[in-house]
């Protein structure tokens, strides 16, 4: 199967270097619809979705290959082969930025640089680490997710109330935005949140840019300060923001803190 | 709305929760409705509390990682449930509906919120079924694959072993002749016909079991038809099984005459299992009859013997492999091939294998083939 189909890939823009997007655990590529098109004028944007999510060929999520972040750093060293042109930034958010540095430790020359976007390590309490959840929450977040995704095991449309002002937006995300197979999200859902990559940050040379928000319940400002410490190569911008998603509620600060950090690269 | 409106009720009593709230989830507005069931008053939650802080902690990631993308995304959404956890503890599981608007320059967020018992416990249920139903299909394709895996193993012993063992009775069955040639006496005469009869019938088995093998991983016996003729080919073939048999008595005839296509060597396996089978489970005090009838389009070969009937249920199973007619603790016990291998020979020629059986006139076998290839 071609890694375009595997992972829905939607290559736009040109410029002097690649940068990938890469969404965070529960949705999908259009996640970058507010900041994608602001860099697509200067630079190839590839947008994807992690096999399991969105419109990946949910026939490849293989529950050994996918029971680590490990095989989805696989698929972004594969992405970055394909679809890569110039130097490549990639941009994660949330899980996908582990994904990411495992890419990076795993493929130096594949990418340049790093953006993480709420990005957590670890996201269970041990010890001294403050990672914001014990292991009781992820099992809470097990059950909320099976009865929410019950009724969607059907693949009915949703019933959408209204979005008068963005009509077309609607219909285009309704039928995969969010939405996967219950079985996959349950199981994304606990390879990502007891995943525990604090062994391997500190193995990721290149440049890194960990962007975190003033108030995430997610990734605590704790947490970003946690990376910042121990990558060997970073910037944390703190951006004013409630909530895990600033690419979506806070889209002009998070460009600019981008914007700033490709510049400094050089990039 | 005034105090004095007369529809006040409509928005602080709704038969639902309503709450408007900002866009972080902060309490704008909250009716009586959705404060009671949080178990706190409106004061202590409009302007002071957020939503989400009722959630439970996996009802806060949901709400991070698909409520607000959604909202933000599409502006709305609709069904998502969650659980309230109640000033005193108490969860109850809420189904939710939101639409983000702009009003009076300020985006807000709209919440309706049902209480789902029934459909929570509902959805339990359905959730056990399901996942007894996962486990028991796991249980039963782990079982299948155990015996499709054992199911192999056998039968590729099964070509092993009997391939092995056929060299060794080849050598027994030469000695044997050349032991007949070399002036025996009558009782050294006797014993080796014992020995004879006794490596014809381990021969036989082994036979069998290699065209079982063929059969069953090979998609079919194979068979060379040639043109025979029948009565000739049937005389010698009972004169042989006259021989092998000794003192039993086997009576034989033949009806008509004339060509038929067919494996002489596959055809003289029929009647040698049929016969074997015959003397192994008919009255000892009967003759097996054997009877060939040559017909215009087919040919058949039918073989009889008195005895105890075959039970009509064992009938039906009788031409698969493994079965047998008697019960598993009769000391004549064969492996239960001899049917099986007769019906595959048959189906081969494009013909059949039926059984007959009743007390009053005993059991036939009868093998029904095609005189000629364009005969059906």
């Amino acid at each position: 199967m071609s890694v375009l189909r595997r992972n829905n890939v939607t290559v736009t823009g040109a410029g002097r270097g690649t940068l990938f997007f890469a969404h965070g655990f529960g949705c999908d590529q259009n996640m970058w619809r507010l900041i994608a098109p602001w860099y697509a004028e200067r630079y190839r944007t590839v947008l994807f979705d992690l096999v399991g999510s969105g419109g990946s060929e949910l026939s490849a999520y293989d529950p050994v290959k996918c029971a680590s972040l490990q095989g989805h750093a696989e698929d972004a060293i594969e992405l970055a082969k394909e679809f890569g042109q110039g130097p490549c930034v990639f941009v994660g958010h949330s899980v996908s930025a582990m994904i990411g540095l495992l890419a990076g430790i795993a493929s130096p020359d594949s990418f340049a640089a790093h953006v993480m976007v709420g990005p957590s390590p670890c996201y269970i309490d041990d010890g001294d680490y403050v990672g914001g959840f014990s292991r009781d929450d992820i099992e809470s977040l097990l059950g909320t997710l099976e009865s929410n995704y019950l009724g969607w095991a059907s693949n009915m449309a949703p019933v959408i109330m209204g979005a008068p002002d963005q009509p077309e937006l609607v219909t285009e995300l309704t039928n995969s935005f969010c939405r996967t197979d219950p079985e996959i999200a349950k199981h994304f859902a606990r390879t990502t949140f007891l995943s525990d990559n604090r062994a391997d940050v500190p193995k990721l040379r290149s440049p890194t840019l960990v962007l975190q928000s003033r108030d995430d319940l997610i990734a605590p400002v704790v947490v970003g300060e946690y990376l910042h410490r121990h990558l060997p190569n970073s910037t944390l911008t703190i951006v004013d923001n409630v909530g895990h998603c600033p690419h979506l509620s806070a889209p002009s600060p998070c460009s600019a803190a981008v914007d700033a950090f490709l510049l400094a690269q050089g990039l | 709305m005034s105090a004095a409106d007369p529809d006040a009720t409509l928005f602080e009593q709704a038969a639902c929760g309503l709450a408007r709230t900002t866009v972080d989830g902060r309490f704008l507005r909250v009716n009586a409705t959705f404060a009671a069931w949080l178990g706190r008053d409106v004061e202590h939650l409009v302007g002071r509390r957020r939503l989400q802080d009722f959630f439970t902690m996996g009802g806060r990631i949901f709400h991070q990682t698909h409520w607000v993308p959604l909202l933000e995304m599409q502006r709305s959404v609709s069904e998502v449930k969650l659980e309230l956890v109640r000033a005193d503890g108490e969860k109850i599981p809420i189904v939710f509906n939101a639409i983000r608007r702009e009003r009076d320059g300020e985006i807000i967020d709209d919440v309706a919120a049902f209480v789902a018992r029934d459909r929570d416990m509902y959805e339990r249920e359905l959730l056990r079924s399901r996942r007894r139903l996962e486990e028991l299909v796991t249980e039963a394709r782990r079982v299948q694959e155990g015996e499709s895996a054992r199911a192999v193993f056998a039968e590729r012993m099964v070509g092993i072993v009997s391939h092995d063992l056929r060299n060794p009775l080849s050598t027994i069955t030469m000695a044997c002749e050349l032991l007949a040639k070399s002036a025996p006496t009558e009782r050294q005469a006797r014993t080796i016909g014992m020995i004879q009869r006794g490596v014809n019938r381990a021969t036989a088995l082994v036979t069998n079991l290699l065209d079982l093998t063929q059969a069953q991983a090979g998609g079919g016996i194979s068979v060379a038809r040639k043109e025979i003729d029948l009565r000739e080919f049937f005389a010698s073939t009972m004169e042989e099984l006259t021989f092998t048999h000794g003192a039993r008595l086997l009576e034989w005839t033949c009806v008509g005459d004339g060509a038929c296509f067919a494996d002489p060597d596959r055809l003289a396996q029929v009647i040698g299992n049929l016969v074997s089978n015959a003397m192994t489970y008919g009255a000892p005090d009967h003759p097996v009859s054997v009877r060939a009838e040559v017909e215009p389009g087919h040919f058949a070969i039918a073989v009889s013997n008195h005895g105890p009937p075959i039970p009509a249920e064992v009938q039906t199973s009788i031409f698969e492999p493994m079965k047998r007619g008697t019960n598993e603790n009769d000391r004549r016990r064969s492996v239960g091939l001899g049917l099986y291998i007769v019906a595959e020979i048959a189906r081969a020629h494009g013909g059949t294998a039926t059984v007959t059986s009743d007390a009053t006139v005993g059991t036939t076998f009868t093998v029904t083939l095609p005189r000629r290839e364009t005969d059906t």
